[in-house]
Order: structure tokens, then sequence, then C-alpha cells
């Protein structure tokens, strides 16, 4: 066996455009999720109770299905639905944003149940309106056990970019597996891939790890 | 725009397949890197000190690294390295249990950490040996304390087995393509295998909280 690691050169500029776009989607998905995550989850706290059922409904959907069912389904149905030729990174970026929305919902009402009733009771008997309340009594405690979670979706947000490969995004993922196609050379091609990928995750995993610690809550 | 589900009773044998082989797998993959996971936590913790480095690598290394990169890589690349051919089953099991062993050993790690000190100092003070302590106070509590996180695991499984339809594992997210391509009906197809994944996910995670609240006392002390 022969191996010709010039190969992961020679296509260097390939593989940092699909670098580009990985982050590009990672960056785009959570733009998306966290404030479509926010209005999920006070709907499912405080709406009129069929608007809840549904909010809870798609939150229970999207995080008890597979993420590349999902794209392969976006693929197919968003055409249909919207009438619109999407692009596959729109496509894609439409897939994992319906799933990411899910996830940061339940993180952030988990959040926010996370804070004792009686605050919101005493800040409403101080004269605040409930909206109040949620902004300057909720929120800022919320955050700090909101935060972490989030940071950790995001690397799990950041892995995941690559299921979007099986629509021809071309991702860091799709862009390697088509150099190894063109080339041949599948173990550098392959090994290439999981060694950007982990130099991209690795550090982003030790972050949260910090961060988690950082703004560990004690009670 | 009409749907014609008839292409979902025309095919039920082939995607009850997929549904076997997805069960199938997330079975053995799940039980696998349970019990990886066990054996790398209690290395990682009470194992030589010169395994630390290493097994703390694997594991932050699995968290950075998409499981679609380690099932590709299982299937294509690593039979050129070890010179060996296996089924895209093989490779996926393979894959899987490498991949979730990691989480599974956090898991276990956290749940050992859980358990106050005192109680090991004291098992100890009774004259306990190590592995004593281990199995007959730590892992009695901290496997109860472990039950949420192992079933969020389980879910974690069944979910990543779709994409062990990338290396040609006919599980069910494969044969709904398949059955999808050969049709024309991706639609049906699809809205199908999310009814059938929802079915078999929503009841392990529910199942698995339901099942924690009825032994939960048993992991207090």
């Amino acid at each position: 066996m022969t191996l010709d690691w010039s190969v992961v050169w020679q296509h260097r500029d390939a593989l940092l455009a699909g670098t580009a776009t990985t982050f590009l989607l990672t960056i785009a998905t959570m733009a998306i999720a966290i404030p479509c995550g926010i209005v999920v989850a006070v709907l499912r706290l405080y709406a009129w109770h069929p608007v809840r059922a549904v909010a809870t409904g798609y939150v229970e959907l999207f995080r008890n299905l597979p993420l590349i069912l999902v794209v392969y389904w976006a693929f197919y149905v968003l055409p249909i639905l919207t009438g619109l030729g999407l692009s596959p990174l729109a496509t894609g970026l439409a897939a994992l944003s319906l799933n990411v929305t899910a996830y940061n919902a339940e993180t952030f009402r988990a959040g926010i149940n996370s804070i004792r009733r009686g605050q919101v009771e005493a800040a409403m008997a101080l004269g605040m309106t409930r909206a109040q309340a949620l902004r300057r009594v909720i929120v800022p405690q919320a955050l700090r056990r909101i935060l972490p979670v989030l940071a950790s979706t995001w690397v799990s947000l950041f892995k995941d970019t690559s299921l979007v490969s099986v629509i021809a995004v071309t991702e860091l993922a799709y862009v390697s597996m088509q150099v190894r196609a063109q080339t041949f050379r599948v173990l550098e091609m392959l090994t290439a891939m999981a060694v950007l990928y982990w130099l991209l995750g690795y550090p982003q995993a030790k972050l949260v790890d910090w961060m988690q610690r950082r703004m560990k809550v004690t009670e | 725009m009409e749907f014609d589900f008839a292409v979902i009773g025309d095919n039920w044998r082939f995607l009850a397949y997929g549904v076997w082989i997805t069960i199938l797998l997330s079975a053995v993959s799940g039980f696998a890197s349970l019990a990886a996971g066990l054996v790398i936590a209690l290395l990682r913790l009470y194992g030589p000190g010169w395994l630390r480095v290493p097994i703390v690598l694997y594991i932050d290394s699995m968290r950075a690294i998409p499981v679609l990169v380690v099932l590709v890589w299982t299937f294509f690349a690593l039979p050129i390295v070890a010179g060996v051919t296996m089924s895209p089953f093989t490779a996926a099991l393979i894959g899987l249990t490498v991949h979730l062993a990691a989480y599974a050993a956090e898991i276990v790690r956290a749940g050992i950490e859980s358990v106050r000190p005192g109680q090991t100092r004291a098992a100890l003070a009774l004259g306990m040996s190590r592995a004593q302590v281990v199995r007959r106070i730590l892992l009695p509590q901290a496997i109860v304390r472990m039950l949420p996180a192992f079933g969020s695991l389980l879910s974690i499984t069944i979910k990543d087995t779709a994409i062990a339809s990338v290396i040609a594992v006919p599980e069910l997210m494969r044969q709904s393509e398949t059955v999808a391509g050969q049709s024309f009906q991706p639609i049906e197809v699809f809205s199908f295998a999310m009814l059938l994944y929802f079915l078999m996910l929503f009841p392990v995670t529910r199942g698995v909280d339901r099942f924690y609240r009825r032994v939960a006392h048993l992991g207090r002390s």
C-alpha cells in the first residue's frame, strides 16, 4: 500500500472552502435557533393552551427524530410545501434549524423553570408586570444555567452539520468525500477529514468544559 | 398534491426489515458501549496513572469528531489500514461503539463521582478493598443516578444508527431511501419513516423517565 498525502495539500482550497461552509452553517443555524427557541419556550410556558400543546408537540417530535431523516425530509418536502426551489445549503440550514430550535426551546424552558416560583411572585408583589419579572428577575439568573448548555449544543451542531453532506451541501465532509471519489485516495482523504474535524472541534469541546466549570451553579 | 400511502403497504416487509436492523444495531451497540464505557471510566478513575492521559484524549476526541466521520472512516479506511474486510453492519457496530463508549464513560464517571467521598473512606475504614468499595458501595448508588443519562444515551444511539445508512447498513433510514427512490414517493415514505422513528424513540425516553422516578430513592444517600 502506497500512501500519497500530497493529495490533501493539492485540494487545500476546496477543503478550506468546505470548512468555511461548515462554520457558516453552524453560525447561521444558531443565529436562527436561539431566537426561535426562546419563542417556542415562551409559547410552551405562557401561551394559550392549544398553542402550548402545538409547541410541546413540535419540541417532542424533533427531539425524537434522527437529524439525517429530517434532512432528507426537508430536501423532498420543503420545495413542495413552499413552492420554492431551495438550494441544498438553504435546505440544510432549514433542517438544522428545525432540529436545534427544538433542543434550544427545551434548554430555555428548563432554564426558566429552574428559577423558583416564589421569585416571580415576589417580583409581581413589588409591582412588576409579568414581562418585567421575566426580563429583570428570571432571565439574568436563568442565563447562567442556559449558556453552558447552549455551548454544548453548539459543539453538537458543529458536528451535525456533517449530516447535510447527504443532500450535497458542500461543507467539509462532502468536500472530503468528493475529493476521495475523484482521486481514489480513500485513506488519505478520510483521515484528513477526521483530523480536520478533530482540530476544529477539540478546542470547542474544551471551551465548553471550561464554561461549564466557570458557570457552575451551586445551591 | 395527492398522497398515496399504498406504497407503504406494498413495501412493508422491506421496511419492517429496516426496523429490525435498527433495533438490533441499537441494542447491540448500546449494550457494547455501556460495557466499554464502564471499563473505560473505571480505568480512568482507578487505573494506572499513565492511562489517564490517553483515555481523556480519546473521550475528548470523540466529542470533537462527527459520528458520520467515524462511521465512514471505519467502513472505508480501517479495512485499508487493518487489511480486513467487514460488512457494513460490523463497521457500523464498531464505529458507533467506539463513538458512544466515550459518552458512556463520561456518564459513569459523573455517576461515581456524585457519591460522596466520605462513603468511600468509611467503607475503606471498615476494611473493604478498593474493588469491594466500587462493587458494593459506589456502583449500586451510581447506577441508579446514571439512569436518566443512560436513557438519553440510548435515544442518541437509536438516532445515530440512522447515520449508518451512509455506509449502506440496511436499517430503517436506508430502506426508506431505497423505497423512496424506487417509488418516486419520497414524501409519503419519509413521513412514514418519521412516524416509525418517533414511535421507537418516544417510548424509550418516556419509559426511562418513568422507571427512574420509581427507583430514584435507591440512589439517594
